[in-house]
């Protein structure tokens, strides 16, 4: 077991880079991270692995002039060499105009949500999540444990967090290439301590949704899609890409560019970022050392403020918003802690209010299209949920829907896939109003869903 | 649970370095800059363009590999690249051309002189011009029509649809939670029509100035060149020795970590399609009607990668032969093997261009590998361009 690198140590190699000569000012960020991930499919580990790194990156400031160097030498030397490189990287780029200084020494906020480590025994972890599940099961446990400090003339930030990942897809065997009947099924959870892991719990909803996603059904109607819980945290998070950043914001490459104060998004529709908040395991401050605290988004559907970093807070008139990423970050700043806020309605009630739609479950390999225009692309997988009152199985706590599944390759007769919709363009930014619930427009592609 | 078993390979000792003329590490950093500040001043020049940036991509890793086996293998590898990047906006509209192709341009595993043979410099204007004047073009038009790919845009159509499904682990559902499966299967070897008898497709870690190239793979397999498709028929997976066993196999030698620190994995060497005859520009000339589409922009590819959609930075309309309408914001949909199996054209040698794919992503924790891809312009007929939400 990997132990803490004291602060004493840490600051003896920042002290390294930060006494380099000729710097206006010298910034140090020290990482530490170690983790272990065990993978298992079919019910076999296949993978387990345990690593642990070091790294610190180092920006320097001289005339105006910065420059960023980043090593994993965690040593006097490998402190001072990084510095060194960084010095001479700003030696050869024009003075910033809007570089806004290094950050001045503020308390750091507490972080609620520190834990001890998250426990050693991956095997036991999947012979449980296997018991849960008793079918072949791909997925993976990985634990980690950070440290990160950062520090600069003046003061000092540092933080741990322990955090625990668990994702498990279920898949049941089909009957074979003529009768994709199996299903699958994915579910994961997030923990910052053991105590909060159930991989039991977990396995077993993994399990759930492939028995009910077993023989998928065609269908052929153009849908309208009410995604679940977690396809709705990639929509959120991919308004983190195209909207949020201060710096895409400011130059009109965002899509809430020029936007400030006016509606976009259903009335229903809070979003907002909170290191801070019980739900996440935010560092404190962001990667300047800037304390971080709650920032409103978008409230009521009204687009209120993106985020900032000192830079692009000078740049926008504005004040940092404790998002800075680790330098060189050319992107700007980044909401890490995004939180959509709940609604009044639960997902069955969802269900029940629609007429004919698609429940769409989990995204698949979603990329952003067009960024102005707020447009990803990605491939669903979900339930149809048929005419209201035509459910096949309105049974229990089980969902008025059916699983359906898209159209097969050529020289496949069933295509070899048991993917449950085809893939379609969703638009955010545009929801269809409803009384409750998130509901985006998930707008059809390229037809209907067809076998 | 069942013992793993690896295929066998044969320990050996031996040295490995990417070929180079121009150390770029020596080069000095302010002539570096300098040609980046030039193109980009260049595109700045333009009228209507809001950004110009640059980017010089330089890489070099030495490893070392020791087993209990016997092996011993030092490799070097060196690459470089560069890219520039337009982007206009205008009236709620952005648009961004690339030269010489999108995200982080174009990288070898070469010296300097690969850089200094880009051109960034001569081909800024044109880029940053293209940029603005998609801004007026028309939307691409939703239609089942013809549709001519440049070579970069079928680097990514190689990639996605062929090179990730003939990843054994994924075939074996090693990577089922997380990067997903692959339609192919282990009993498909010699018989599934993937595409068209126009296209082969070989992965070739011996490729010179390949991303994927290499020595030995870090399971210490020699370099190989092996056939994945055959005039369309699927023939072999890239595999490691692990899940080569699975099928009573050796290892294709595709067993590779992004860093010291991460497990190897089943990844990309260089995966192209041969070269046939006739240039993009004989291509286009014996097109009808059609839409040519060039520099991807973006992707997604279903789990078991047989449904996808891809999106360039433009196209234009192809009429008797000619280059007409520009669009923009064009993208195209398909299913792998009906797509490729209607590829009626392939560009040959003077088109073939081994691009460099430095960004593919795959494994937890999460892992990029540097890939390479040779591709040809080609031609496809009856595909679904167009897709509007």
């Amino acid at each position: 077991m990997t132990g803490l690198i004291g602060p004493e140590e840490v600051r003896r190699v920042a002290d390294a880079a930060l006494s380099l000569p000729r710097a206006d000012g010298v910034e140090v960020l020290f990482m530490h991270e170690w983790g272990g991930l065990t993978r298992f499919a079919s019910s076999s580990i296949h993978q387990s692995t345990h690593r642990e790194d070091t790294g610190i990156r180092v920006r320097v400031v001289s005339e105006g002039r910065i420059g960023v160097a980043a090593s994993n030498d965690f040593s006097l030397e490998g402190a001072r060499r990084a510095a060194e490189s960084a010095l001479e990287m700003a030696t050869v780029v024009a003075p910033d105009a809007l570089f806004p200084g290094l950050a001045p020494p503020v308390p750091t906020p507490r972080a609620p949500r520190v834990r001890r480590g998250g426990g050693r025994d991956h095997a036991l972890r999947t012979r449980r999540v296997r018991r849960a599940t008793r079918r072949d099961v791909p997925g993976g446990f990985h634990r980690r444990r950070r440290v990160r400090d950062a520090r600069e003339r003046g003061r000092d930030r540092q933080h741990r967090w322990t955090v625990l990942l668990g994702a498990v897809l279920a898949g049941l065997r089909d009957d074979g290439r003529d009768r994709p009947d199996g299903g699958s099924g994915f579910a994961e959870v997030f923990a910052a301590g053991r105590g909060e892991l159930d991989p039991a719990a977990v396995g077993k909803r993994a399990a759930d949704k492939a028995v009910a996603s077993r023989s998928p059904r065609d269908s052929t109607r153009p849908l309208h899609g009410r995604p679940g819980a977690g396809a709705v945290s990639t929509l959120v998070g991919f308004l983190a890409w195209v909207g949020f950043g201060g710096r895409s914001l400011h130059e009109g490459r965002s899509c809430f560019s020029g936007k400030q104060g006016e509606q976009v998004a259903s009335p229903i529709v809070t979003i907002y970022d909170d290191a801070l908040s019980e739900g996440t395991l935010g560092l404190p401050f962001d990667f300047e050392g800037v304390p971080r605290s709650r920032v409103d988004l978008i409230g009521d559907g009204v687009f209120l403020s993106g985020v900032y970093d000192l830079r692009t807070a000078k740049q926008a008139g504005t004040t940092t918003t404790g998002h800075a990423l680790p330098p060189p970050n050319p992107e700007g700043p980044f909401p890490l802690n995004l939180f959509m806020a709940p609604g009044e309605a639960s997902l069955q009630d969802m269900i029940a209010s629609t007429d004919h739609g698609l429940l769409v479950t989990r995204f698949h390999y979603t990329n952003i299209v067009h960024p102005v225009e707020s447009t990803i692309t990605g491939h669903d997988a979900g339930w149809h949920v048929p005419d209201r009152g035509r459910g096949d199985r309105p049974s229990g706590q089980e969902p008025a829907v059916h699983p359906v599944h898209h159209r097969g390759a050529p020289g496949h007769p069933d295509g070899g896939s048991r993917h449950r919709a085809r893939e379609r363009v969703l638009l955010l930014g545009q929801p269809r109003p409803r009384p409750q619930g998130l509901v985006v427009q998930l707008q059809r592609a390229f037809g209907p869903l067809t076998a | 649970m069942e013992p793993v078993v690896l295929a066998p390979v044969e320990p050996v000792t031996g040295t490995w370095h990417s070929p180079m003329q121009v150390d770029p590490f020596n080069v000095p950093l302010e002539e570096k800059v300098a040609m980046l500040m030039e193109a980009t001043r260049r595109m700045q020049s333009i009228d209507g363009l809001a950004f110009g940036e640059g980017g010089i991509d330089l890489f070099r890793r030495r490893t070392f590999l020791a087993t209990s086996e016997g092996t011993s293998i030092e490799q070097t590898t060196v690459q470089s690249g560069a890219g520039i990047e337009a982007t206009a906006l205008g009236d709620g509209e952005l648009q961004r051309r690339s030269f010489p192709n999108s995200f982080r341009g174009h990288i070898s595993a070469a010296g300097w002189e690969h850089i200094q043979k880009l051109g960034l410099i001569e081909e800024a204007e044109r880029t940053a011009t293209e940029a603005v004047e998609l801004l007026s073009a028309k939307e691409c038009p939703s239609e089942v029509t013809t549709l001519v790919l440049d070579s970069g845009q079928v680097e990514l159509q190689i990639h996605e649809s062929i090179g990730h499904p003939v990843e054994l682990d994924r075939v074996l559902g090693m990577e089922e939670a997380y990067a997903g499966s692959s339609f192919v299967r282990p009993e498909d070897r010699g018989s599934l029509r993937y595409a068209s008898p126009l296209v082969s497709i070989t992965a070739d870690a011996s490729l010179a100035g390949g991303l994927g190239s290499f020595g030995w793979d870090d399971e210490g397999v020699p370099a190989q060149r092996v056939p994945i498709l055959v005039d369309g028929v699927f023939e072999n997976f890239i595999s490691s020795r692990e899940t080569a066993s699975v099928l009573g196999l050796t290892s294709s030698g595709a067993m590779r970590a992004d860093g010291w620190a991460h497990y190897p994995l089943i990844r990309m060497t260089n995966i192209s399609i041969e070269p046939r005859e006739g240039s993009l520009a004989d291509i286009i000339g014996d097109t009808d009607d059609g839409v040519f589409m060039s520099t991807n922009t973006s992707w997604s590819i279903d789990d078991h990668r047989v449904n996808f959609q891809f999106g360039c930075e433009i196209a234009w309309r192809i009429e008797k032969g000619r280059l007409t309408t520009m669009y923009r914001n064009p993208n195209y949909t398909g299913i792998t093997t009906e797509f490729w199996g209607s590829c009626d054209a392939v560009g040959g040698r003077e088109d073939w261009t081994l691009w460099g794919t430095p960004n593919c992503g795959k494994g937890q924790p999460g892992q990029v590998a540097r890939v390479g891809h040779g591709a040809s312009p080609s031609r496809f007929r009856n595909v679904q361009l167009g897709v509007r939400g």
